[in-house]
């Protein structure tokens, strides 16, 4: 049986956040907008959601005068993000 | 990335490998402090030396306290960067507690050393081997191997001291200073200009 992949990251723009973030401990808005070459709209929905599901926090705050928004991987999100992987490599290993 | 994909397992696997690619490339360290730090001790060492052995000043080693405006600078300089960096590694975290503990070993020891004993002590190995800790670690922490040979060439001059005449070890310090912090800071500075630069 195959595991369902988890819809909430099985998405290109979420996938592509959590990969980011998986590497590193934290990154503001503008990077991960660059890096994943969103929209900032686009970005601020499926960042909410990957919140709303526990796998990020969002950090926001003011930094000289300007609003910055940092985010952050949970340990939630690293264990959703490690099964997502392992389910993936069982696709792969039965496509082969 | 404007509109949700379906995507296959490979299609995914490829974008997880891209991001964390992309995640890799980040690169914060720009040698500064390093070249602060390599320079002003490589001054204060070979100042010190001179001060002790050609002009037989008895006060030699306040050319230290140029150390205390430089700490005031850092505090500021690593406040300032927290403020503008947009990303955080967990390498730089780590980074960060390795050099902490470089400081208070520093600080313990080479007080330490010569309070617990009524002997004159030769601290000159254990600075030599501390220096060596801080860089090597740094230097796999960031995969940036001048950094790594630059630790070790801390540790090789450690064991060169039972070669050395004890009166011209001093001069061990500017040596690692060039090999540990000022050449790899000088190369640091390079990678990261070219990095920003692409």
């Amino acid at each position: 049986m195959f595991k369902e992949l988890d819809p909430i990251l099985h998405s290109q723009l979420r996938l592509a956040v959590m990969s980011l973030l998986i590497g590193i401990k934290e990154a503001d808005f503008t990077f991960i907008r660059e890096k994943t070459n969103a929209t900032a709209g686009n970005l601020s929905v499926q960042v909410q959601k990957l919140k709303d599901a526990g796998y990020i926090d969002v950090i926001k705050q003011f930094r000289e005068n300007y609003p910055q928004t940092t985010c952050r991987i949970t340990p939630k999100g690293v264990e959703a993000f490690e099964a997502y992987v392992k389910a993936l490599q069982e696709y792969l290993k039965v496509e082969k | 990335m404007e509109h949700e994909k379906e995507m296959s397992p490979q299609e995914s696997l490829r974008l997880i490998e891209k991001m964390i690619g992309e995640a890799k490339k980040q690169f914060s360290e720009n040698g500064h402090l390093y070249l602060i730090w390599g320079w002003v001790v490589f001054f204060c060492s070979v100042s010190e030396f001179i001060l002790r052995t050609v002009f037989h000043y008895q006060y030699f080693y306040a050319v230290w306290f140029l150390t205390w405006p430089v700490v005031i600078y850092q505090i500021w300089y690593l406040s300032r960067k927290r403020k503008t960096t947009r990303v955080r590694t967990y390498a730089d975290r780590l980074i960060g507690f390795v050099w902490l503990t470089f400081v208070i070993l520093a600080m313990l020891l080479t007080w330490i050393l010569p309070a617990s004993t009524a002997q004159v002590v030769n601290v000159m190995p254990v600075v030599l081997a501390l220096y060596g800790m801080p860089t090597f670690l740094s230097g796999i922490a960031l995969r940036f191997n001048p950094l790594v040979w630059g630790g070790i060439s801390c540790w090789a001059l450690c064991i060169a001291t039972i070669f050395i005449p004890v009166n011209i070890q001093d001069l061990c310090v500017p040596v690692a200073m060039l090999s540990a912090w000022i050449i790899p800071g000088y190369l640091l500075k390079a990678r990261f200009s070219l990095h920003h630069a692409a």
